[in-house]
């Protein structure tokens, strides 16, 4: 047993196991989708098991502090990034204006495979939001507003955006740049209950030219086709902020066969019910993002510079000063 | 005068204080190695050396406070700010390790042309202003940014003094150095070059944090990172390998100017490679 670990601890094999987890990192540039997650989890489980079985049987590791504990941070990485991979989730999603987030609405879902948290239990309600936007359509600073849930029955308020993520039960929302308006519609069929909805027109000012969007009502075959006409304010050449409070929008309703424009609150007969304008409103798209290891694979990685800083205070204050001095030789 | 260009008059002037710290530099080298008998190098003209060095920083370092000024935000963004925050970092690193450890005063001939690679980068350079993402209002890239500065300086002493240790092997350059040893040069350069794997992993760490918050994910294997990742594996495998074989000097010297290529790279030449580098750029 002994000899076998000492050949896993073997430092040639530190190399190789370096040389391939750099090919690796070459192959995984851009993450292609063609590549396999092993050309990077190959080398460092090699890299790994190398480090463990060194730990295990090199005095010349184990028996100093700093060197031992830059190791052991080493192989700590290494796993809390594996424990990473497996538990990780990933998705999108867009929230309205005044609506609470739906976990139903989450969108591009990419997780480990054990990964267990519980996003249905995040609480909170999307308010407005704001971006500034310098000439040339540079987009600044972003503003979402929240109102999150304190957990006892209260909300508090809470503003993010850019580097300021959303943090609820290790799931972290992160405001993008996709973003944009919506119509709050109600449509009172002929016979049945009226019923009230938001239409997200496409993300902006990405696609200012086409914030155009359709519905079909129910039972109807018939699909409407809806264009927001906007009055943002934009401006190209100057400062500019992007604020639903700040933007008038006239609804053009097209069935097919009229078309017509309607104001915030004003009502169209269309066949098989009406259709009522309410109100303009806004939806700001999140990433979400979970990884339960984050904070321990940081408490890791700054105990790994830790050690060797340690190792090398160590080693520098032993060596002997004569040999940087002996210019004469 | 153009307010636009205001910096760059107190730019030119700190690189031509580098020019001068350089030409003192070689004068100082070639008289040691004119000299019939072994003499010391000549503590007064290094201190003249350590003088261009210092006026060459603080006239840089004005030159950005001016830019900054004009522009609102540090030298972040395109590659010209970040040309000239790093002749400002190198050029204030150097001079205090120059200052402070007269052993490796002889690395001037090689560090100083190769800051000047970036000074004659820069001339060629268009001025323009940036913009600053709004990703870039965070601390961690304070702290990612200052720790990649202090970790490509001690990697450009350390190959300063493996330059030395190779131009020392070439017979018509061994007397300009004959008052130092491959052994002593070596043990220091490699001593910069553990320094460097300590700062390289903190700008990494750093880094991380604020990808993390810039863009909700610690890693992605862009260009930058991809190349950064690199450099730091080659770094933990020249120190290895060192330690663990104990090469011969003047391969270890060949091992450390590799090390600096692939940093080098990592900094100038990733932004080149995808203009996406630092994807908050965008």
């Amino acid at each position: 047993m002994m000899r076998w670990l000492c050949r896993l601890a073997s430092t040639r094999l530190t190399l190789f196991g370096m040389v391939f987890l750099a090919i690796g990192a070459g192959l995984s540039y851009d993450n292609p989708a063609d590549i396999s997650v092993w050309v990077l989890a190959g080398p460092l489980l090699l890299l790994a098991l190398n480090l463990f079985a060194a730990i295990l049987t090199q005095p010349g590791i184990n028996r100093r502090p700093g060197l031992l504990m830059f190791h052991i941070g080493l192989l700590s990485i290494c796993a809390m990034a594996a424990i990473g991979r497996l538990t990780f989730y990933e998705a999108r999603v867009e929230v309205s204006q005044n609506s609470a987030f739906d976990v139903a609405a989450v969108d591009e879902i990419s997780q480990g495979v054990f990964h267990q948290g519980e996003l249905s239990q995040v609480r909170f309600v999307q308010q407005g939001y704001t971006v500034e936007y310098r000439p040339g359509l540079v987009r600044g600073i972003t503003r979402s507003y929240l109102q999150v849930s304190d957990g006892r029955g209260g909300w508090l308020s809470q503003v993010v955006g850019d580097d300021t993520p959303l943090i609820i039960d290790g799931y972290r929302f992160y405001t993008t740049f996709n973003k944009g308006f919506a119509a709050i519609l109600t449509w009172t069929p002929g016979q049945g209950e009226a019923i009230t909805g938001i239409l997200h027109m496409p993300s902006y000012p990405l696609f200012d030219y086409k914030q155009a969007n359709s519905w079909t009502p129910p039972g109807s075959s018939e699909e409407i086709k809806f264009w927001l006409r906007l009055d943002t304010g934009m401006d190209r050449e100057a400062d500019w902020l992007l604020d639903v409070r700040n933007t008038d929008a006239l609804l053009v309703v097209n069935n097919g066969e009229q078309r017509l424009e309607l104001q915030p609150g004003q009502t169209a007969n269309l066949p098989g019910g009406q259709l009522r304008y309410e109100a303009l409103s806004s939806w700001m798209g999140y990433k979400i993002f979970y990884d339960p290891t984050l904070k321990w694979l940081f408490i890791a990685a700054m105990l790994t510079v830790l050690g060797l800083c340690l190792h090398y205070w160590d080693k520098f204050k032993h060596q002997s000063m004569t040999m940087i001095k002996d210019k004469q030789k | 005068m153009n307010s636009v260009f205001a910096e760059l008059p107190w730019m030119w002037a700190g690189l031509f204080a580098y020019a001068i710290a350089t030409l003192l530099a070689f004068r100082n080298v070639w008289q040691v190695g004119a000299s019939d008998v072994a003499v010391l190098p000549n503590r007064q003209a290094e201190g003249n050396i350590l003088l261009a060095l210092v006026c060459g920083v603080l006239l840089i370092a004005l030159a950005l406070a001016v830019r900054w000024d004009r522009l609102g935000h540090g030298p972040f963004v395109n590659l010209f700010e970040l040309l000239m925050s790093q002749l400002f970092s190198l050029g204030l690193i150097y001079s205090i390790v120059y200052w402070r450890v007269p052993d490796l005063r002889a690395s001037a001939v090689v560090v100083m042309p190769l800051i000047w690679v970036l000074g004659t980068w820069i001339l060629f350079m268009d001025p323009v202003d940036s913009r600053f993402p709004p990703t870039y209002h965070n601390n961690w890239l304070w702290a990612h940014v200052g720790f990649g500065k202090i970790f490509l300086s001690f990697s450009l002493v350390a190959a300063g003094l493996a330059g030395v240790i190779l131009l020392r092997a070439i017979p018509c350059f061994t007397r300009y150095f004959a008052h130092m040893s491959d052994a002593a040069l070596d043990q220091l350069a490699w001593r910069f070059m553990m320094l460097t794997l300590v700062f390289d992993s903190l700008m990494l760490i750093a880094g991380a944090v604020w990808a993390q918050d810039a863009w909700g994910r610690y890693w992605s294997w862009d260009a930058l990172e991809t190349s950064s990742f690199m450099t730091w594996l080659s770094i933990g495998a020249g120190i290895h390998v060192r330690l663990t074989y104990n090469i011969p000097t003047r391969l270890g010297a060949l091992v450390i100017l590799a090390i600096f290529f692939l940093a080098f790279t990592t900094y100038f030449g990733a932004p080149y490679y995808s203009e996406a580098a630092h994807k908050g750029v965008i």
